[in-house]
């Protein structure tokens, strides 16, 4: 099999499982075992890749090192120092070999002593690391040997504006659309050299894009690092002692989305200070510390980004914010019928207030819809959970990156539509008609008609049909789906999805648009209105 | 109709090698995911004839997914990818619901060989 055009692939996943492992074994020499299972998975990853190379000393010295990492993992083995000096000396022949691959030079270099060395330690037993200068280990001296004036090198690390990612981005984005029309071309064609030309053109588009977006992404800690005295301010103006906890902002987003979520963050944080913590008497009677906490947290799940903001504050009580809504105009009855979750978010009413006194800060309420409408507006879904008396958590999910959805293509009534293969849970194929319910994953799962309901005229009927099972939030442990019966449904698409802007963007039921290859727009689903249109017709 | 592949592994490389092997042999590589739960996801939004999936993977492996994407219906056939080294484990694998396995290094012969025995 020929290798060689794997090989810019395999340099650039070797190379972040270097730096990972870098990071790990620093990480591991503190004393801290919460990343060996990544370490361990970055050797496994190095040799794997380096086994279809081909390239044998890469191959055996990460494998050696598995073990050895397999073993600190089952806790057979404590991380002792010498092993730790042994892997860092390990992975500096390991960085030696990968660039003598990009040198496209033999991997003439000896491995077998560093490998008896860590079988040894494997097994358990000492060895003496020789006290050698680096440059004296068993590597070749061509591969180890800082050209002169190294101590002058410009850094690698450059800093760019901002805008010229933001145009490189659009850019790909068109490629994107000039591609599927030439995928389109070729799928038609018969000629192997269009097939091939077409398909090295996509991949390479494809890593272009995904270059560009890591190139675009920064950490959440960009973000959260003036958060500290924000919360210091805030809470002196209210004579109030906050503390403020920040985990897990390691986790990185796209700078437009992270961009946006600065005045978010502060409306939440003030909030929190504002009205859900109490002052320290207050907290002190009701038995709580003096002092309250806000936390911030940031986790991945899937491919979004979750940050939440808790408060141990006095909560917000869902009663006192119906009545509120209600004395704005709300229609009683639909208020009286809203879950706690629905009533919660009522919060995000412009202009509605659960505190009694509005400060010259904040009020609650006061920016939670602006708060709302930019997390949904960059594809997000903002969730509100609060007990009275304990605190208030607010989640903000968001998509790490912009603009490549991952979709599948259904046809209904007589227009194709994009649905996000996240929100589907299953695709369901019957003969014969659509019944109105099915059973799935022992629930009852409504089947309602896309096409009906987002109001196009039916086709005749078929006589066969697919049902799209999609998850729907709601109260309480059970999960509840709904299907959509299509009429077909074809395959996964990376659609590069541009935003309807205005009068486009209030357009009901879509949340996109992208180009297929002929030309044709076709819209992306926006599944939460779906759902709730699909929910009301349902209930009446 | 070619069969319909989905692919798991959480290295870009492998999931290209494989990709270019099994497009070349005539399959149609659905869909890629770059850990177990993107697997299962897949596997149950499109409904593939065969998933193939890689051990060792971040947030799931590829057993955990395996016994996941079993319970499908109509049936998926699974296919384990192993590493040297890993060859014990190909029976916990069988067990949870594999009907053949890969071990890499990954070659077209060998690939194909596997996909080509699977019976219908």
């Amino acid at each position: 099999m020929d290798t060689s055009k794997y090989k810019a692939l395999y340099l650039q996943e070797t190379n972040t499982h270097l730096s990972g492992i870098e990071a790990g074994l620093l990480d591991l020499e503190k004393g801290s075992l919460s990343e060996v299972d990544n370490l361990f998975r970055h050797y496994h990853s190095i040799k794997g890749m380096s086994a279809s190379m081909g390239y044998e000393p890469l191959k055996v010295l990460s494998h050696a090192e598995e073990d050895l990492l397999d073993r600190i993992r089952s806790k057979s083995l404590a991380p002792a120092p010498e092993i730790i000096t042994t892997l860092f000396e390990c992975l500096d022949t390991l960085k030696a070999l990968v660039r003598l691959v990009e040198e496209d030079k033999p991997l003439d270099l000896d491995v077998s002593p560093l490998i008896s060395r860590v079988r040894a330690l494997s097994e358990g037993k000492q060895t003496p690391v020789p006290a050698q200068a680096p440059h004296e280990t068993p590597v070749s001296a061509q591969a180890q040997a800082a050209p002169a004036g190294a101590e002058l090198r410009i850094s690698n690390v450059m800093k760019v504006e901002g805008r010229v990612f933001d145009e490189l981005l659009t850019t790909v984005g068109d490629l994107f659309m000039a591609l599927s029309s030439f995928k389109e071309l070729s799928q038609r064609s018969r000629s192997i050299e269009l097939k091939d030309g077409v398909h090295l053109l996509g991949k390479s588009v494809n890593a272009l894009h995904k270059n560009i977006l890591s190139a675009r992404m920064l950490p959440i800690r960009d973000l959260t690092e003036s958060l500290p005295r924000v919360v210091r301010d805030i809470s002196g103006k209210a004579g109030k002692d906050v503390g403020l906890k920040i985990e897990g902002t390691e986790i990185s987003l796209d700078r437009s989305i992270l961009e946006d979520l600065g005045s978010p963050l502060v409306h939440i944080i003030r909030n929190a200070v504002d009205h859900g913590i109490e002052t320290p008497s207050v907290r002190e009677s009701a038995g709580k510390p003096r002092a309250g906490t806000i936390t911030l947290s940031a986790y991945a799940r899937r491919d979004r980004a979750v940050i939440e903001i808790s408060d141990d504050g006095r909560g917000i009580d869902p009663e006192k914010i119906k009545m509120k809504a209600v004395e704005k105009g709300a229609d009683p009855r639909k208020v009286a019928a809203m879950t706690r979750k629905e009533s919660l978010m009522l919060v995000c009413l412009p202009g509605l207030t659960s505190a009694e006194t509005v400060t010259e800060t904040s009020g609650r309420g006061v920016g939670m819809d602006i708060v709302k409408a930019v997390v949904e507006g960059l594809g997000g879904a903002l969730e509100i959970e609060s007990e009275p008396g304990k605190g208030t958590t607010i989640r903000m999910e968001l998509p790490r990156t912009t603009s490549i959805v991952k979709t599948l293509l259904v046809t209904a009534g007589s227009e194709q539509f994009l649905f996000p293969i996240t929100k589907i849970e299953r695709v369901i194929e019957l003969s014969g008609e659509a019944p109105a319910s099915i059973e799935y994953a022992g629930c009852k799962v409504p089947v309602v008609d896309l096409a009906l309901l987002i109001g196009l005229s039916v086709s005749v009927p078929a006589r066969s049909s697919t049902i799209v099972i999609v998850e729907r939030e709601q109260e309480g442990p059970e999960r509840g789906f709904v299907g959509f019966m299509v009429d077909d449904f074809g395959v996964e698409l990376d659609a590069y999805i541009k935003p309807l802007l205005p009068p486009m963007s209030r357009l009901w039921g879509v949340a996109g648009i992208t180009i297929m290859g002929d030309g044709r727009p076709v819209f992306l689903l926006d599944i939460p209105q779906i759902l709730s249109r699909a929910a009301n017709r349902l209930s009446s | 109709m070619s069969k319909r592949v989905v692919i798991a592994d959480d290295a870009d490389f492998h999931r290209t090698v494989l990709k270019d092997i099994l497009t070349k042999g005539g399959f149609d590589v659905v869909a890629e995911a770059a850990n177990g739960e993107e697997a299962v996801s897949r596997a149950r939004a499109l409904r593939p004839d065969i998933v193939i999936l890689d051990i060792v993977m971040p947030l799931m492996n590829g057993i955990e997914a395996a016994r996941e994407i079993r319970l499908l219906e109509p049936p998926v056939k699974i296919i384990m990818c192993t590493s040297l080294g890993y060859e014990p484990i190909v029976e916990e694998a069988l067990k949870s619901g594999a009907c053949a396995y890969i071990v890499k290094p990954l070659s077209e012969k060998k690939v194909l060989a596997v996909l080509d025995g699977l019976k219908d």
